[in-house]
């Protein structure tokens, strides 16, 4: 169904604010060349459309100013599915109100579904792309306690922590959004298409370009920017200390917004950059419960409930599971002798079953819930 | 002056029966052989004709024509040099030829007039039995081979002059040795693979995955070793014959048949079962066979063994299809332009990867591929081809590799546990035509895999979790058969199935990464 047949009004946002979609995207190849440094990405993006093609405009700007000057904004191609909604409307998430904040967004999954996603807490999950098994598992646990929580989980869509959050939403039924770097119709990157259908069959994916532009380099930390705005709480899992893994929680702490991290083995060059932020202040998280905390100020259970596992566990299982949760994580680690293999194999097995456990690399087994406190669904 | 001998030609895995028809009459000296001849078989005039001369007989300056009937069957190779040879003094009276119409002559010539022997040896004996022939004359090194068939006179012959000697009614080379070598395949068969090369005992640490490959030697499942390079996934997979049952004598003589046409260098019965290690650059026609008329595959080879397939993921996708069907039939057949055979192709499949494409994921920080690695990685090893595996063991490095531990496992034990639990699979499938849990098909599993309430729980509760597909029921099913037969126990119990979904195959190489 097209939009206009189903809205009087053909949409939801201004054609002043429409027509700075179809500016950046006729700059994009120059952003491309300003996203090398992102301090002065942010400060381009912050400029007014005016500023942004006296900026950057170089040779194309006489040109450029005459074409923005008549642009026919209502002849742009319009996809169906997707409506543009900008900060004149109603239904446009408060948060995006911030300088820097792009002033329209392409929505996929619909405006109503949009405003009621961004008018509760709303949570970021910002991580490595090359996560291991542990990021993957603790983010996935992350996103489903929040989302189960009623949380509205919202992060890129492009690989590691980011599509763990995605994906543990939605192993809850809850709801997500994401943010793509390039057209919201294009579902960039292709790799991720079925979890792109699956993320805006029940909640949204939202992007700044118009719809059918190519993703480009400066979209990744542009799209960085609209998470950590969109969301009260960022949660880093996961990143080492170059720049790029950790821009998401610098735009929020730069936005004000409060950062949380999770914890890794100190080992682990994946666990340096939460680490130093940890150190730097940000919040400690271990669950989602902590997170939760966070959010909306309830206690999350304390230093009781820790190391406290399911009391309905029988404790062989109990006694497995703690392995696994130190390190213990393979049948040849938990095996003592012969005779115990199968014991070890059924209880693996057994806590699988329960959700309790899932598969890593290499077959090992991964804790799924980042904490042993229950609070999603217990 | 007509002259006919009986020989045979080798066709596939078979051996089709081939009458030399030997005409001589008056005209310009030449020899002609007629009758779909190879080169090979062209080629015999030039070695006939020198042996003759050589033993010391006469080669008539006279027009001869050979034909070798049926017209229609291509002949091959240089097994019928022999028969031509008689056939050719037969026909110039240099011998007699009533001995021609019972015996069956089968061997090469060398110039000097000695016999050599022939690729399928037991093949021809074969056919030679059920042409209905009374004896056989071969190559003196080929007769071990032939007196494995029954009821079956065979002459080794040294020379084209011993040939003519026993054609005549003499004695052959070496007579009858045919009860010792009977009494050796008794005892061969006794004995087994006992003798079959490294044990397990060389294994140290990773008893996770000597207990799979134990389960998969059981019930003859096909297995994936997985995990990080120098672990041991093909020190362990060579030493899964050492702990397979012997093969029956009707097994070892099909084996032997089969290596015996494919050229193996095998002289009497093949009594271990066969292991091949295919490198990975085989193309599918090498795989499957079929690249040139009568060439079979690694996969025929590999018939009542184990076909190897290390580095899974560097094999071309072509090839690794090619090996559905005889996973699936335990047969293949081949159709190209020149015709189409069915050979016989049941093996257990062994296949070992990296668990990514640098080797290390899962082993801390050392892993360096991107996720599109890892995806490319496992679309490779995905798909039909895991769908046939039934057990995938994860193998790692670690701390337990203490090369200086005990052995965990010897050969000897293990063989004998593997021997029980296919006895006790064997009774229970007898009714159904089977021998062992691998060949179950759904409607054996129903009859057979009794389930109790928490057995279907667990089942039940791993498809909800969307760990197990339709399929992958079947396979945890018939892997929690064996397992409970290596137990001894009558019915499957839950730790039997919780082994058994542990080392499923559908849990993937590289788990949590898939989104």
């Amino acid at each position: 169904m097209r939009t206009s047949e189903r809205d009087p009004r053909p949409s939801a946002a201004c054609a002043s604010c429409r027509r700075r979609s179809w500016l950046l995207a006729e700059l994009g190849a120059t952003l491309d060349y300003g996203a090398r440094d992102r301090g002065r990405l942010m400060e381009l993006l912050a400029l007014g459309d005016e500023e942004l093609m006296r900026a950057i405009g170089g040779r194309r700007r006489a040109d450029l100013k005459a074409r923005y000057a008549r642009l026919d904004i209502e002849g742009v191609r319009s996809v169906e599915g997707v409506d543009a909604v900008c900060r004149h409307d109603r239904r446009y998430p408060r948060a995006l109100s911030g300088a820097g904040a792009p002033p329209m967004l392409n929505v996929a999954g619909g405006l109503e579904r949009l405003s009621e996603l961004t008018a509760g807490p709303v949570v970021a999950i910002a991580g490595s792309r090359r996560a291991s098994d542990y990021g993957i598992e603790v983010a996935k646990g992350l996103a489903r306690g929040l989302a189960a929580s009623g949380v509205t989980v919202t992060s890129g869509l492009t690989d590691g922590v980011s599509v763990a959050a995605h994906a543990g939403a939605l192993e809850v039924r809850g709801r997500s959004l994401a943010v793509i770097p390039g057209g919201v119709d294009v579902g960039y990157p292709a790799k991720r298409r079925s979890l792109y259908e699956r993320v805006t069959r029940s909640g949204c994916a939202v992007a700044e370009l118009p719809c059918g532009s190519p993703a480009r380099r400066w979209g990744h930390p542009a799209s960085e920017r609209i998470v950590a705005s969109l969301a009260s709480v960022t949660v880093l899992v996961e990143a080492d200390e170059t720049a790029r893994e950790l821009l998401g929680a610098r735009l929020a702490l730069a936005l004000g917004r409060t950062l949380a991290t999770v914890p890794g083995r100190v080992t682990s060059p994946l666990s340096r950059g939460p680490h130093a932020l940890l150190v730097g202040g940000a919040h400690l998280v271990r669950g989602p419960a902590d997170v939760l905390e966070l959010l909306c100020g309830i206690r999350a259970p304390g230093l009781e409930g820790i190391g406290r596992t399911r009391p309905e566990l029988e404790p062989r299982l109990r006694s497995v599971l703690e392995k696994v949760g130190a390190g213990t994580d393979t049948p040849d680690k938990l095996t003592a002798s012969r005779e115990d293999a199968a014991e070890v194999l059924l209880a693996l097995t057994e806590l699988e079953l329960m959700g309790l456990l899932g598969r890593g690399d290499g077959g090992r087994y991964v804790p799924r819930d980042p904490l042993v406190i229950e609070c999603a669904d217990g | 002056m007509l002259a006919r001998a009986h020989t045979f030609t080798i066709e596939g895995l078979h051996s089709r029966h081939v009458t030399v028809e030997l005409d001589i009459r008056r005209g310009l000296p030449s020899f002609a052989i007629v009758g779909l001849a190879d080169a090979a078989v062209r080629e015999a005039r030039e070695r006939v004709q020198a042996a003759i001369l050589n033993s010391g007989y006469e080669f008539p300056a006279r027009r001869i024509t050979a034909n070798l009937a049926p017209g229609d069957v291509p002949k091959a190779g240089p097994g019928l040099d022999l028969a031509l040879a008689c056939a050719l003094l037969a026909a110039s009276g240099q011998l007699a030829r009533e001995r021609l119409e019972s015996h069956a002559l089968f061997g090469e010539l060398a110039l000097g007039g000695e016999v050599t022997r022939c690729r399928g040896t037991l093949a021809v004996a074969q056919a030679t039995r059920q042409a209905g022939l009374k004896a056989l004359v071969l190559a003196v090194d080929a007769a071990h081979e032939a007196r494995l068939v029954e009821g079956l006179e065979v002459a080794a012959v040294a020379h084209l002059s011993s040939a003519v000697r026993v054609l005549s009614g003499g004695p052959a080379d070496r007579p009858g040795q045919r009860d010792a070598l009977q009494r050796s395949v008794r005892v061969a068969s006794k004995r087994g693979s006992a003798d079959a090369g490294p044990d397990l005992r060389e294994v140290r640490g990773q008893h996770h995955a000597l207990n799979a490959v134990v389960i998969a030697a059981a019930g003859a499942h096909n297995i994936l070793l997985s995990g990080p390079p120098g672990t041991g996934k093909t020190m362990l997979a060579q030493r899964v014959p050492s702990i397979l049952p012997p093969m029956s004598s009707a097994e070892a003589i099909e084996v032997t048949r089969i290596h015996g046409i494919a050229g193996g260098t095998a002289k009497g019965l093949v009594n271990s079962r066969p292991f091949r290690a295919p490198h990975h650059s085989i193309t599918a026609a090498g795989l499957v066979g079929g690249a040139r008329r009568g060439w079979v595959g690694e996969v025929v080879l590999a018939h009542n063994g184990i076909l190897f397939l290390d580095e899974l993921s560097e094999f071309a996708r072509p090839t690794l299809e090619a090996l559905r069907q005889p996973l699936e039939d335990g047969r293949v057949a081949i159709v190209r332009a020149r015709g189409s055979a069915v050979y016989p192709a049941r093996f257990m499949l062994i296949a070992a990867t990296n668990p990514c494409p640098c080797g290390y994921a899962g082993d801390g920080d050392r892993c360096a591929c991107s996720e599109g690695d890892l995806a490319r990685h496992r679309r490779r090893l995905s798909g039909p081809l895991l769908d046939r595996i039934d057990l995938l063991v994860n193998f790692e490095r670690g701390r337990t590799h203490d090369l200086n531990a005990a052995p965990l496992m010897s050969s000897t034990a293990a063989r004998e546990d593997v021997a029980l639990a296919r006895e006790r699979q064997a009774t229970r499938l007898k009714h159904e035509g089977l021998a062992v849990n691998a060949h179950m098909d759904v409607r054996a599993l129903h009859k057979h895999v009794r389930l109790d309430e928490k057995c279907h729980a667990m089942l039940r509760d791993a498809c909800e979790r969307g760990m197990l597909s339709a399929r992958g029921q079947h396979r945890v099913l018939r892997v929690a058969r064996t397992i409970a037969d290596l137990n001894a126990n009558g019915r499957v119990r839950p730790v039997d199935l919780g082994a058994a979904i542990a080392l499923r195959s559908d849990a993937g190489i590289a788990g949590s990464r898939a989104a």
